[in-house]
């Protein structure tokens, strides 16, 4: 086995080539190969969440993910979510319903959120939805108010 | 289980939606949290985010038995892993080989003896993380075996192995008032309590950085509650002066106690190696360790013999309880102080005797967790009040009515009077309310289905700040500098953990001098910009950091006023500062902007910088008997807790908490509602599913697969209900509300299954084998936990002693 591999992914929109050991998990690669630390590593076991970035689109904990199977998808982290230095609505809506505190897991919440509202469909369903993060501050309350909001908004800027 | 109710769980904003910000100023609004932002761009660097040129990575080897003598350490083979630059055992530390806060009974490096599982044998530091670990599991240790013992009243009686060569019984603490009443009463219920430990879970694990300066000083960047405790082990460790241990608080992933006292461990451990390489290094523990070997809440056997009149009034109530610190003291007496005053709760009781005391046994060790005794004390006696009440045919709230603290009874069980109003009734009334107490039991109930609904309620009271014991610590340090510009630097010594001290000492400092939030940045502490603050605990981080920002602003003014008077023409008694203006009291429209006033201070070159200091009033406790006041003053929660409990499996879902807070003011409503919520989750985790499997002294179950919190889709509705008064002594009059917001919660829930299932239920948490125990030999699966569960049944209600 090659002692270096090089993956070549699309990360946060920009297509980039890392030089990396094969048996690299996907947060090692986004927090130190790329530098972008937003993704938390609260357990490494895939529990918390805390280390959430989507997938071609699709929210996993990245602690259990080998790099090398990202080569030549889309990976989109925390600091990926907003655009042209705006924040995503959902993160918007976090600060505003006060959904975060000690904000450690925030950064896996808001991916999941961004997530559940691309996704569309039944608010009654966002509890459930974001139940693979874990958060031990917030009674979660505010947070499923901030992507109720978020929902609401989006809905109603949607062209009719 | 499939819910009841179809409709969405979570849509509350409490009792009510309050306004951003007020004409008054932002004091009780909403405005952002200022970290908020930050926080949700993930661009907020915690301790295991930052790195430095040469930096190492530093791991641990740590004992897997609990109690063995240490015959040999062999360090070669983990000093031949490729990347170790040191590996150091007890015989190489440079200062006192020592971490305890209170005893001085806890090595930081084992030297001949284990008492735990986890006790620190060997600490490497190496180029990475995976080198470190692999290099600490490669630590050779001989160790014989030695007798040990797990059960803390078993610790106590004499002949049990010896944990500590002074014996197992740490310390007592005592309440005793009156006496003679307890021969009249008609209902007596005796009951024996066993209640549970429980893990933080902070999502964040333990961390920090040490930053050497050759062997001189040393910076700590560290995930903590208390930077002051992490810099006095430091410099114990090292050999060196306070003034030479520089300690900032990291943005801290949660804390909830558990970054109280334990991170002085793992920064002494740093610091150690960061001496011994001259080398920046990091610790950061895996989640397993984390969770494996820092402190855990205190599991307490609580025996109850209480009695009470057959008009529903409370004579006498003995409680003997007996709190398990581990192997180590760490802060157990300070629980156990708090829990022994606590025991009561608030209610009047003529006659009152409480024993708390402390045992050393070799499990795991207790330490701060958000209650600080309280809860577990609570619990116990909110279900003996719940007995009492059926035991005489009272209604739970009628029974508490009759029996509850008030403006004429204020009287509490140390013989201290509680300052007007006491709020309990209020705080009862309003909690049963919001929960339809009236309607959930008007209303008929299936007795045939699997599912069972029930309800419950709990009342605590709780001393805001430090204990008397506690009190030499309960002072506080503030810097306001106010810029040019007229913004605002504030430095305080309480720490951010989530749960809202930044937002709290803004709105505070904001408040005070008249301007925006927004032109407020209080900044993490840092242990060389304020003076020793002591720790943030207690509930008193909003109090203690207020208290000392409004003197300093006290002081800030007496060099602000003048040159505002000269601006506006006026004299220096008239001015007033709002609305980010300084004006002439009564004539709004005379006025300049504080902006202007700032510059002119700047140009005048007049000190704009002010330090404030807080201190607690001396109070009188005499902690033989204890008879006096433990703490200034108290606040008043009440939790209404609905569940469904599935009688088949035994499990335990909690829907609806309905919860009454007397806060004195609300300071930041969007930050209160958020510690009650998290508290109100906290606490049902902690009652519900949160068992800590200890087996031999060792966690089975350190992972959050098997260690289960609530998640967003267990975590019940929260309804809120804010009750605001006069009279309490923090800053605008606010009381501390993170710890109230857990302690009730899980005594509602036990009340509330205990209705629902018409069985008694003595033990924490009321996980499945738990309650398919107390449902008894007509449950089919009774057998699966009857071995386990047998100190579940009580000696329960024996009417007419």
């Amino acid at each position: 086995m090659a002692d270096r591999i090089t993956i070549t992914l699309t990360l946060n929109g920009e297509r980039r080539s890392f030089e990396t050991a094969p048996g690299r998990r996907l947060l090692d690669l986004v927090r130190d190969d790329a530098g972008l630390v937003g993704a938390k590593e609260g357990c490494g076991a895939g529990e918390c969440g805390a280390c959430t970035v989507l997938l071609d689109g699709a929210p996993v904990a990245s602690c259990l993910v080998l790099a090398a199977s990202a080569d030549g998808h889309e990976v989109v982290t925390v600091e990926g979510l907003g655009r042209a230095g705006a924040l995503h609505p959902f993160q918007e809506t976090l600060v505003t319903h006060g959904g975060v505190q000690c904000g450690f897991c925030t950064p896996g919440i808001a991916v999941t959120g961004a997530a559940v509202l691309a996704r569309g469909g039944d608010a009654a369903d966002h509890a459930r939805l974001l139940a693979g993060n874990l958060c031990r501050c917030t009674g979660y309350a505010k947070v499923v108010e901030a992507l109720d909001d978020a929902a609401a908004k989006e809905a109603a800027d949607a062209p009719a | 289980m499939p819910r009841p109710d179809a409709e969405p769980r979570h849509r509350t904003r409490g009792s009510d939606p309050g306004p951003r910000t007020t004409d008054h100023g932002p004091l009780g609004g909403r405005h952002e949290r200022p970290d908020a932002r930050a926080k949700v761009a993930g661009s907020t660097r915690y301790v295991g985010d930052l790195s430095l040129p040469g930096m190492l990575h530093a791991g641990v080897a740590v004992a897997p038995i609990a109690s063995a003598r240490v015959l040999a350490l062999d360090t070669a083979a983990a000093r031949a892993v490729d990347g170790v630059e040191a590996v150091v055992t007890a015989a190489a530390l440079p200062g006192a080989n020592l971490v305890g806060v209170i005893f001085p009974d806890q090595p930081l490096l084992a030297a001949d003896r284990v008492r735990m599982v986890g006790d620190r044998l060997a600490l490497v530091a190496a180029r990475t993380p995976e080198a470190a670990w692999r290099a600490a599991r490669l630590v050779e240790a001989t160790l014989e075996p030695l007798p040990a013992v797990h059960d803390p009243v078993a610790a106590l009686v004499p002949g049990a192995p010896l944990v500590h060569d002074g014996g197992n019984l740490v310390r007592t603490f005592q309440v005793a008032r009156g006496d003679a009443g307890r021969r009249s009463a008609d209902v007596v219920v005796e009951a024996l309590y066993h209640v549970g430990g429980q893990e933080h879970a902070y999502l964040e694990p333990q961390g920090c950085l040490a930053i050497p300066e050759g062997r001189s000083r040393i910076t700590i960047i560290a995930s903590c509650q208390c930077p002051f405790y992490v810099q006095q082990a430091v410099a114990r460790v090292l050999g060196l002066p306070l003034a030479a241990v520089r300690v900032e608080q990291a943005p801290t992933g949660g804390g909830f106690g558990g970054k109280e006292d334990y991170p002085s461990e793992p920064a002494a451990c740093a610091a150690v190696l960061a001496f011994a390489t001259g080398r920046p290094v990091r610790f950061v523990l895996p989640r397993e360790l984390d969770m494996q070997v820092s402190t855990k809440r205190h599991a307490m056997v609580v025996r109850h013999r209480w009695g009470a009149d057959r008009n529903g009034r409370l004579r006498f109530a003995e409680v003997d309880a007996v709190l398990d610190a581990g192997a180590y003291v760490g802060i157990s007496t300070v629980v156990a102080e708090r829990a022994n005053v606590s025991a009561i709760g608030p209610y009047d009781v003529p006659n009152v005797h409480v024993r708390t005391r402390i045992a050393y046994t070799n499990n795991l060790f207790g330490g701060a967790f958000r209650g600080f005794g309280a809860p577990q004390v609570t619990w116990a006696a909110e279900a003996t009040i719940d007995r009492l009440a059926r035991a005489v045919g009272l209604d739970p709230l009628e029974f508490r009515r009759r029996n509850l603290l008030d403006d004429h009874r204020r009287r509490i069980c140390t013989g201290q009077l509680l300052r007007r109003p006491v709020l309990a009734r209020e705080c009862l009334d309003r909690a049963a309310t919001l929960a339809g107490w009236d309607e959930f039991h008007a209303r008929p109930r299936a007795a045939d289905t699997a599912t069972r609904e029930g309800m419950g309620i709990a009342l605590a009271l709780y001393g805001c700040n430090l204990h008397h014991g506690g009190q030499r610590l309960d002072r506080s340090s503030a810097v306001v500098i106010l810029q040019a510009d007229g913004s605002v630097v504030v430095r305080v010594g309480l720490t951010e953990i989530g749960q809202g001290n930044l937002v709290a000492c803004q709105t505070i400092a904001a408040q005070a001098l008249g301007v925006d939030p927004t032109a407020v940045q209080v900044w993490q502490p840092d242990t060389t910009t304020v003076a020793d603050s002591g720790p943030t605990v207690a509930s008193r981080g909003a109090h203690a950091s207020g208290m000392a920002i409004l003197d300093a602003v006290r002081r800030l003014r007496t060099r602000l006023d003048p040159v505002a008077a000269e601006l506006l023409g006026c004299r220096r008694e008239q001015v007033e500062l709002a609305a980010g203006r300084a004006r002439v009291a009564g004539e709004p429209d005379r006025s300049v902007t504080i902006a202007q006033v700032a510059a002119e201070l700047a140009a005048r070159r007049i000190e704009a910088i002010a330090t404030g200091w807080y201190r607690s009033r001396p109070r009188r406790f005499d902690a033989a008997t204890g008879e006096g006041e433990p703490y200034e003053f108290y606040a008043v929660a009440c939790h209404v807790a609905r569940v469904a409990v599935d009688r088949d499996l035994g499990v335990v879902r909690v829907e609806e908490v309905s919860a009454a807070h007397d806060v004195g003011r609300v300071i930041h409503r969007d930050a209160l509602e958020g510690q009650i919520q998290g508290g109100v989750v906290q606490g049902v985790g902690w009652g519900t599913t949160e068992r800590l499997a200890l087996d031999h002294g060792r966690l089975v179950n350190p992972s959050f697969t098997d260690y289960l919190i609530p998640t967003f889709a267990d975590a019940p509705k929260v309804n809120i209900a804010i009750v605001e008064s006069d009279g309490a002594g923090g800053p605008f009059g606010a009381k501390g509300v993170g710890e109230p917001a857990l302690i009730p919660a899980a005594a509602a829930v036990r009340n509330a299954v205990v209705a629902a299932l018409g069985v008694e239920l003595d033990a924490l948490p009321l996980v499945p084998p738990a309650i398919v125990a107390a449902l008894g030999d007509a449950h089919p699966f009774a057998w699966v936990a009857e071995e386990e569960h047998e100190h579940v049944r009580s000696e329960t209600v024996a009417p007419g002693r």
